[in-house]
């Protein structure tokens, strides 16, 4: 049974006639010791649905799903208590920016410490002797002097480094990591992923890894999921999915990469942009942008069905060619 | 304005070792402390040509922005746009080279002022810098409205009704509308979403093709700068490192800090990706630089040597270098 389940999780915000679906039936799951890569560009929903799993939509949002499991325990029907005891302790998270994660007010070791004085207890010796074996397992040199730093003292890499000495404080078995790598620079981009890869083998964790980055996704997940609009749009392995994509939009963001237009004068575009709350299509979310796109795709909306090995939300998902002639089965993979 | 025509044979803009230094304070009763943010650049730039500044946070790019578009003044050095020297200028004066060289922000969220609508952000820089009446100003903004594609119903609106690669457009029809020589890119895709961020790049390609500009343009993401760049000069904490032309650096680059860059950048293609350690440490601080090369902590082929004389740039297959080991290591 996988780590993680999650079946047709939706995400809505606003009036409950007029509702805005942040996220709209997305499925997945996440087994130990794998690497999950969540991609898409802002407004797909990548980020909302895993504050979802983490239980950090507030009201006004509703979050409703057929099963939101982790190791078998259902977490929409626990509760509050108990799932608390979870999050935070079983699935960690970390967020995009270390600047505004970390609390300006209190030390590094006070920030580590009181999550460990949460879920773990122990005594203040204790807690401070963990503290001092996470700096060291992340990487942060002289951590003994860092311990009693603020974090205005610490750079963009070095803050990172703490958020996630935070998060694998009570030895999670899930972490959600999203965008963590995006407010810095290549080679210390470098230096956190390598670093999040190393402690989710060691420890046989399940990473999900939400970025905007393809790249990045391509090299360091296993599966990966591509999300348009708050919906999953393709899913499948890392080595296929960006050799042979199946659903035009992946296409199409593979294609205005310059990684891939290299000796071309002109980048291909997708035009438009992602549709908000107000000009949601009628039929498929990516028609008006679709290169492929017929009276069909306009007028109604597509399921996600399997294709060779892949889960793709399109009626005609493109062959090997890149060419849409293919057709999905009802079942998903 | 004729000292503002292009004059064949002198690059649109020549940097004499320019430097750039800051005081900052450390506290009550203790002496004052130097940043090199910029400590000796030196290039040209041609018409229609694109430089590529790139390195990490921190490594002088944006300063050097700042001195190009005569935001700041250098602290030591020349600077010379269309082969006249502006080091030295009055405020008036300045203000004529200004318009020569413009400037596209990172964030088009926080570079539109968002109580004016488009049509005076865009006609603000007309207003100031060109003698020309109301009708013509409008006719003015709107065609470059036009040029950048944006729809001429947009005239009346305000910034948060766009998009940000809608934002950006604007932002850069506020850099051309001057008719500027030279425009200064800091990271001006970063922002946007990979298929908006192709959109905004063709639109500079064509606008350069079009309007003859020269770009320098400050990016961390190599992918684009491959893409966009004629010649990449890369930096690291103030100076130079290497400096030459885009497909050459990209098929042989010969500092290990060049190398270093490019290997730490990910790949979405499996044949592209180069296995290589990933660089250790983070860049040391501008206020107290190490000594000799400014790289040798966190470079695998430092020696003694490396650690106590600085090298300069010069010359080797083409390309400018400053490394002591460029000939054993290349």
């Amino acid at each position: 049974m996988a780590l993680l389940e999650v079946k047709n999780l939706t995400v809505e915000f606003g009036s409950e006639d007029r509702p805005f679906r942040a996220v709209d039936n997305v499925s997945y799951s996440v087994d130990r010791g794998e690497v999950l890569g969540i991609v898409g560009e802002s407004g797909s929903g990548k980020s909302v649905s895993s504050l979802a799993v983490m239980g950090l939509i507030d009201f006004p949002g509703r979050v409703t799903a057929d099963s939101l499991t982790f190791d078998g325990q259902d977490l929409l029907t626990m509760s509050p208590g108990k799932r608390r005891a979870i999050t935070g302790k079983d699935i960690g998270m970390i967020f995009q920016d270390p600047m505004s994660a970390l609390n300006p007010c209190f030390t590094v070791e006070a920030q580590i410490m009181e999550a460990l004085k949460v879920h773990e207890g122990g005594s203040k010796k204790e807690r401070r002797e963990r503290t001092l074996d996470l700096l060291n397992q992340v990487g942060i040199p002289d951590p003994k002097s860092r311990m009693t730093a603020y974090p205005h003292q610490l750079s963009g890499g070095m803050s990172q480094r703490i958020v996630i000495a935070m998060a694998i404080a009570c030895n999670p078995r899930l972490l959600i990591a999203d965008e963590p790598t995006t407010a810095l620079d290549v080679t210390i981009q470098a230096q956190i992923i390598d670093l999040l890869l190393k402690l989710q083998d060691d420890s046989d964790m399940a990473l999900i890894l939400i970025t905007h980055d393809l790249a990045l996704v391509s090299e360091a997940a296993d599966r990966i999921q591509v999300m348009y609009a708050g919906q999953l749009f393709e899913s499948g392995p890392a080595d296929s999915i960006f050799a042979a994509p199946r659903h035009p939009y992946t296409q199409a963001l593979l294609e205005a990469l310059p990684e891939r237009s290299e000796g071309h004068d002109r980048l291909r575009t997708i035009p438009g942009v992602v549709p908000g709350q107000y000009d949601r299509p009628a039929g498929c979310l990516l028609a008006p942008r679709c290169r492929y796109a017929n009276d069909r795709c306009v007028v109604e909306r597509p399921d996600v069905g399997a294709y060779n090995g892949r889960d793709v939300r399109c009626f005609y998902p493109l062959d090997d060619h890149g060419q849409p002639t293919g057709q999905t089965t009802g079942e998903t993979v | 304005m004729s000292f503002l025509d292009t004059k064949p044979g002198v690059p649109l803009l020549e940097s004499d070792d320019l430097v750039r230094h800051y005081e900052v304070s450390r506290g009550l009763g203790k002496p004052s402390a130097m940043v090199k943010a910029l400590d000796g650049v030196s290039f040209t730039l041609e018409a229609k040509k694109t430089l590529a500044v790139v390195g990490e946070s921190g490594c002088g790019k944006s300063t050097l922005g700042r001195q190009l578009t005569l935001i700041e003044k250098p602290s030591a050095g020349g600077l010379k746009i269309n082969g006249e020297a502006v080091g030295d200028l009055s405020d008036k004066e300045a203000k004529l080279f200004r318009r020569t060289v413009q400037m596209i922000f990172q964030n088009p969220y926080g570079s539109l002022n968002p109580r004016k609508k488009v049509g005076q952000i865009l006609g603000e820089p007309v207003l100031l810098n060109m003698d020309l009446g109301r009708k013509e100003r409008e006719e003015r903004v709107r065609e470059t409205m036009a040029k950048v594609g944006l729809r001429p119903e947009f005239y009346g609106r305000y910034p948060h009704m766009f998009s940000g690669g809608q934002r950006q457009r604007i932002a850069i029809a506020r850099a051309l509308i001057l008719e500027p020589k030279v425009i200064v890119a800091d990271e001006p895709v970063s922002a946007l979403d990979v298929s908006v961020q192709a959109q905004v790049l063709n639109l500079m390609m064509d606008l350069q093709e079009e309007m003859n500009v020269a770009y320098v343009f400050i990016s961390h993401d190599l992918s684009v700068v491959r893409h966009i760049a004629d010649d990449i000069m890369v930096m690291y904490l103030g100076r130079v490192a290497e400096k030459g032309p885009t497909e050459e650096i990209f098929a042989k680059p010969l500092h290990p800090y060049t190398r270093a860059l490019l290997a730490s950048a990910p790949k979405i293609d499996p044949a592209h990706r180069v296995k290589a350690e990933p660089l250790k440490g983070e860049l040391p601080s501008p206020i107290n630089p190490p000594s000799g090369c400014a790289f040798h902590k966190r470079c695998p082929f430092a020696t003694d040597h490396c650690a106590q004389v600085r090298p300069e740039l010069r010359m080797y297959e083409g390309r400018e270098v400053a490394c002591h080991r460029v000939e054993e290591i290349a």
